[in-house]
């Protein structure tokens, strides 16, 4: 399959030198400093390629596919669960079911229409998703922790879970279909244990590969791998055991920050190598064209506000 | 068959009614109530303020698409049952505070499908079929984790009743496909270089054994959907009750059709001629829908395509306000819904929160119309 990506900037959405100077003084960024979540959503964008099928969920998926679509990928279509298909997005929606996400769209249907006309029909090829917890094997937990159970159907005596999350909305549909998952997580150990204590979502192998816990023996017919975009690294299944391993570094991290914030014994993919840093003209579509009110770049990691401390 | 048996629509009253006489009417406490709409746009907000004003309690809440419903309602501390797919409130908050704050403290019980399950459930109660097939949720927790069936919920009494009338006798099943997975390659798409699909592992899912314990290609099975009543927002409505959507359907229809009941809250009541003009444009056909509240800008503080956007700014001070102590937020969330609708759309918009340009009541509503040619409001200040 050769894999088209639009590389050269000048194939991208424009965006005018003074305009973003301007810019970046109102909002008090640096111009050539990128963010946490500007370099996670650029990463995200890298990894797409042009007349593929970005199926996004909600949250930070929503600045990732819509800066693939002004970026690397002007042809990729966009899909989002409420019942839109290929929307060209001129405001980063806030939500996977509202008008900004739906302008210019080719068709507007259903929730049970766009998971079955285009995600069980194949056309799905990249997963994009955000999740809470992600294992070994790119299983994501975006339900609960502290015991799934609420207080009527718990044997332990405890109220309920210890942490609720949203739950899988669409993501485990998403990641069961798609060709290939693509994650967008933030980095800390307790976020990427060894077995995740609840599987909303498989993006990956879901167990080792050419066993009977792998996606395909539990009967998920699609599938191939995932990537993970984190906030310090890439982390890509490996083709032999579908592991994730340290694919790619970003510029200024240091691997053992990588080792230390996983829970199981990370290795190094065989092809692995330096994240190449963002490019301006990269994080000026970000700012301007993908988020100007910084909805989404504007949040600040952890591992940010303590380096800001 | 006796005349007070026959469903309203049939006898020919009127299906319009004050919003106040829908809700007295058909959402009782403990009813299964369905609320349409997804996230921030097209919410029914005005039924569910209502539901608070009436003070409905032990709800059993199953909903498809975002809570910001749920969210109000289990503020104001109404819901005991939940099935849902999503809990959260997407980019402005990602879990709805008040619906976990229930869930972790014991207040509600909930159940979970993945957003294609629980749609196909709705695919199944829109055509009355017995179930729906899914091929998604193998190998995940969802299929080893039943809350109602731990409850003691599912299944029927001693009576051959249903224990639950609308909770189904299993979450899930599990089937061997009978077709072998012929539908599940179709011709066109069988994978790599040259189609869209770029995998296709039915031989490796031709040896696998979970679930059945036999080999083959395995097919869930999801129940449908029969809530008793589902309440909708529409930007308009015949006055027989044909039903027309604009702008994304999210799971309106399915839910709707689905339900014993349905109240359809509408931007504009119309004649049926005016929809009827173009009836291939129309989405619910007029027998579903049970009652019509016409409730311009009732779907505030959400967003109606193509009529105003949402409400940014109250939503960023909600979820604030959401986060204080649980008595607090709930005297908060009954103080807000005022005594009726009206009071409440000429005060709310714009009071208590800080907006840019200062404006409240129905001059901050008109301000959130939408762009024609966008379908919302472009430009609109959304800042974190």
């Amino acid at each position: 399959m050769s894999v088209i990506r639009q590389s050269d900037p000048k194939g991208w959405t424009h965006v005018n030198d003074d305009e973003y100077e301007a810019y970046c003084k109102e909002k008090g960024v640096d111009p050539e400093k990128y963010t946490t979540m500007e370099l996670l959503a650029i990463a995200a964008a890298r990894q797409t390629y042009d007349f593929s099928f970005i199926f996004a969920g909600t949250g930070l998926p929503m600045i990732g596919c819509m800066m693939a679509q002004h970026t690397y990928a002007p042809n990729a279509l966009i899909i989002m669960e409420a019942g839109i298909l290929d929307p060209k997005l001129l405001e980063v929606p806030i939500s996977v079911s509202e008008a900004r996400g739906g302008y210019m769209c080719s068709t507007l249907s259903n929730m049970a229409d766009t998971f079955g006309t285009f995600a069980q029909r194949g056309f799905c090829t990249f997963g994009m998703l955000g999740g809470a917890e992600c294992d070994k094997y790119g299983n994501l937990n975006s339900t609960a922790m502290g015991g799934y159970y609420s207080k009527s159907a718990r044997d332990d005596g405890k109220t309920g879970p210890a942490v609720r999350f949203a739950g899988s909305g669409g993501a485990n549909n998403i990641a069961s279909y798609a060709d290939m998952g693509l994650a967008m997580m933030v980095q800390e150990k307790r976020r990427f244990p060894e077995v995740n204590e609840y599987v909303t979502s498989c993006t990956g192998s879901r167990g080792p590969l050419n066993t009977p816990e792998d996606r395909w023996h539990m009967g998920l017919f699609r599938g191939s791998g995932t990537t993970i975009v984190s906030d310090l690294c890439i982390f890509r299944s490996s083709p032999e055991t579908g592991e994730l391993e340290m694919s790619e570094i970003y510029p200024g991290v240091d691997e053992q920050l990588v080792i230390d914030n996983v829970s199981w014994s990370l290795k190094k993919a065989k092809d692995f190598k330096p994240f190449e840093a963002p490019k301006h003209e990269e994080i000026k579509i970000a700012r301007m064209v993908c988020d100007p009110h910084r909805i989404y770049l504007g949040r600040k990691t952890k591992r940010e506000l303590a380096a800001e401390k | 068959m006796a005349e007070a048996t026959i469903p309203t629509f049939m006898r020919g009253k009127d299906k319009i009614m004050s919003l106040s006489d829908a809700v007295k009417t058909f959402v009782k406490k403990g009813t299964c109530i369905c609320p349409g709409g997804f996230s921030y746009t097209k919410k029914p907000f005005a039924l569910a303020r209502e539901v608070i004003r009436q003070d409905i309690k032990d709800l059993f809440v199953t909903m498809n698409g975002g809570a910001s419903i749920c969210e109000f309602w289990a503020a104001a501390g109404l819901v005991k049952l939940l099935d849902t797919t999503y809990i959260g409130l997407e980019g402005i908050q990602p879990v709805a505070y008040s619906v976990r704050r229930s869930i972790q403290d014991g207040t509600i019980d909930v159940e979970d499908y993945s957003n294609y399950g629980y749609g196909l459930r709705t695919v199944a109660g829109r055509y009355g079929w017995p179930f729906s097939p899914c091929m998604s949720e193998f190998g995940t927790s969802f299929m080893d984790n039943d809350t109602f069936a731990k409850m003691g919920l599912r299944g029927k009494k001693a009576d051959g009743s249903w224990i639950h009338p609308s909770i189904p006798p299993a979450r899930a099943a599990v089937i061997e496909d009978p077709f072998d997975g012929w539908g599940l390659r179709p011709h066109a798409f069988e994978g790599g270089d040259g189609t869209s699909n770029q995998t296709n592992a039915l031989e490796k899912v031709r040896e696998s054994t979970a679930y059945t314990g036999k080999q083959g290609v395995k097919v869930i099975l999801v129940p449908p959907i029969l809530p008793e009543v589902t309440i909708i927002l529409a930007q308009r409505v015949g006055n027989k009750g044909t039903t027309r959507i604009e702008g994304i359907l999210g799971p309106d229809a399915e839910q709707a059709i689905s339900a014993k009941y349905c109240i359809a809250q509408a931007e504009k009541i119309v004649t049926e001629e005016e929809l009827r003009a173009q009836p291939y444009s129309n989405t619910i056909a007029m027998q579903y829908v049970d009652a019509i509240v016409e409730v311009p800008y009732g779907g505030f503080p959400g967003q109606v395509p193509y009529y105003y956007d949402y409400d940014w700014d109250f939503w960023r001070a909600y979820t604030q306000i959401n986060r204080k102590d649980k008595a607090e937020v709930n005297k908060y969330i009954r103080d807000w819904v005022m005594e009726d609708e009206w009071t409440f759309l000429t005060t709310r918009p714009g009071d208590g929160y800080p907006t840019i340009t200062g404006t409240k009541g129905l001059q901050r509503l008109f301000e959130l119309r939408a762009d024609a040619t966008y379908g919302y409001k472009p430009g609109l200040a959304r800042p974190l």
